[in-house]
């Protein structure tokens, strides 16, 4: 019993782990804050589809119009959007 | 010969009376007509209005034409032609108006050209010189006003939750940069500068606004509404010390 709890354990947190990322890519609060960050940098975007979650306030994004942008905030606190 | 001469001369005469008698009794039946032709012919004709518009310049012509003909016939419907020259197929009742309405109407036409033409130039001036340089001077009443609710919409613009929290760190990361410009603006005042920096502070709160107008329409309106005062407050070096 305690070798398949283990197991099951390990299955759910690798499952945690791989799956962490990608809820923010189903949250259309975090696409539209994304899709208008880009905006205000002056970038073309058109919409964000999807966003995955690197790190703390750190996303990497794909665009409607087929570009790719990294989102994050720096360490002197701004937001940069890096075209990938 | 004496007396055929007399004779001739008495037949003559009495041909001439017979001719007068019938002159003055055919006279007699269009007595204004004969009337018009004399002195007051001409008083009657000429004070009518009409003939005076279009013939102001033909009265030259009128004077030095023959004067008599004309006027019998112009006389007796005095009134009439002109009207049906001018109103054309009003009658004369209705022309009579129709000849103080058109009395009118050219004036009118020649001034409504210079008084129109004037106020579409004039007032749209007005409107636009003012705005711009009038902009400062106004809000000063509102200026207060906004002071006081210059930190609750600092508070409500943090607290929103129709700007996402990225947006909002990179509208803060804009404002900031915004503001060290003032900073260097008022270090060393510069019209020009002036200009760039209401053009970046009005694309700034445009920015706001659009993101604020769908998911909290009343902080847009109390922001846009505090707009010339939030100015105000960032061109005055004393109060822009004070933020």
């Amino acid at each position: 019993m305690s070798g398949r709890t283990r197991a099951g354990a390990l299955i759910v947190s690798t499952a945690t782990l791989f799956t962490a990322p990608s809820p923010a890519a189903d949250d259309p609060a975090v696409l539209r804050d994304l899709t208008a960050v880009i905006a205000l940098q002056g970038q073309p975007c058109g919409q964000v589809l999807t966003a995955t979650k690197q790190g703390d306030n750190d996303y990497i994004v794909a665009c409607k119009d087929g570009s790719r942008y990294r989102v994050f905030v720096n360490a002197e606190g701004r937001v940069v959007v890096q075209k990938q | 010969m004496l007396g055929s001469v007399t004779l001739g001369n008495s037949a003559g005469a009495v041909v001439v009376s017979v001719l007068v008698l019938l002159s003055h009794t055919s006279d007699r039946t269009p007595p204004g007509s004969r009337r018009t032709d004399g002195v007051a012919g001409r008083e009657t004709v000429r004070p009518v209005p009409v003939p005076e518009k279009e013939a102001e310049s033909p009265r030259s012509g009128e004077r030095a034409t023959p004067v008599e003909p004309p006027k019998p016939s112009v006389s007796a419907p005095s009134a009439k032609p002109p009207v049906s020259r001018k109103s054309g197929t009003p009658p004369g009742g209705i022309a009579t108006g129709g000849l103080a309405q058109k009395e009118s109407e050219p004036p009118q036409e020649s001034q409504p050209p210079k008084a129109s033409a004037p106020p579409t130039e004039t007032v749209p001036r007005p409107e636009t010189a003012p705005p711009t340089e009038a902009a400062l001077p106004s809000p000063a009443p509102p200026a207060t006003a906004a002071t006081l609710d210059l930190s609750s919409l600092e508070t409500r613009l943090r607290e929103t939750k129709a700007i996402g929290v990225f947006t909002k760190l990179s509208l803060k990361n804009q404002v900031d940069d915004l503001l060290e410009e003032f900073r260097e603006f008022h270090k060393s005042p510069d019209r020009s500068m002036l200009t760039r920096l209401r053009q970046a502070y009005d694309l700034l709160l445009l920015k706001v606004l659009s993101l604020l107008q769908d998911g909290d329409p009343v902080l847009a309106r109390d922001i846009s509404s505090s707009r010339e005062a939030l100015w105000s407050i960032l061109t005055d070096p004393d109060k822009f010390k004070d933020l």
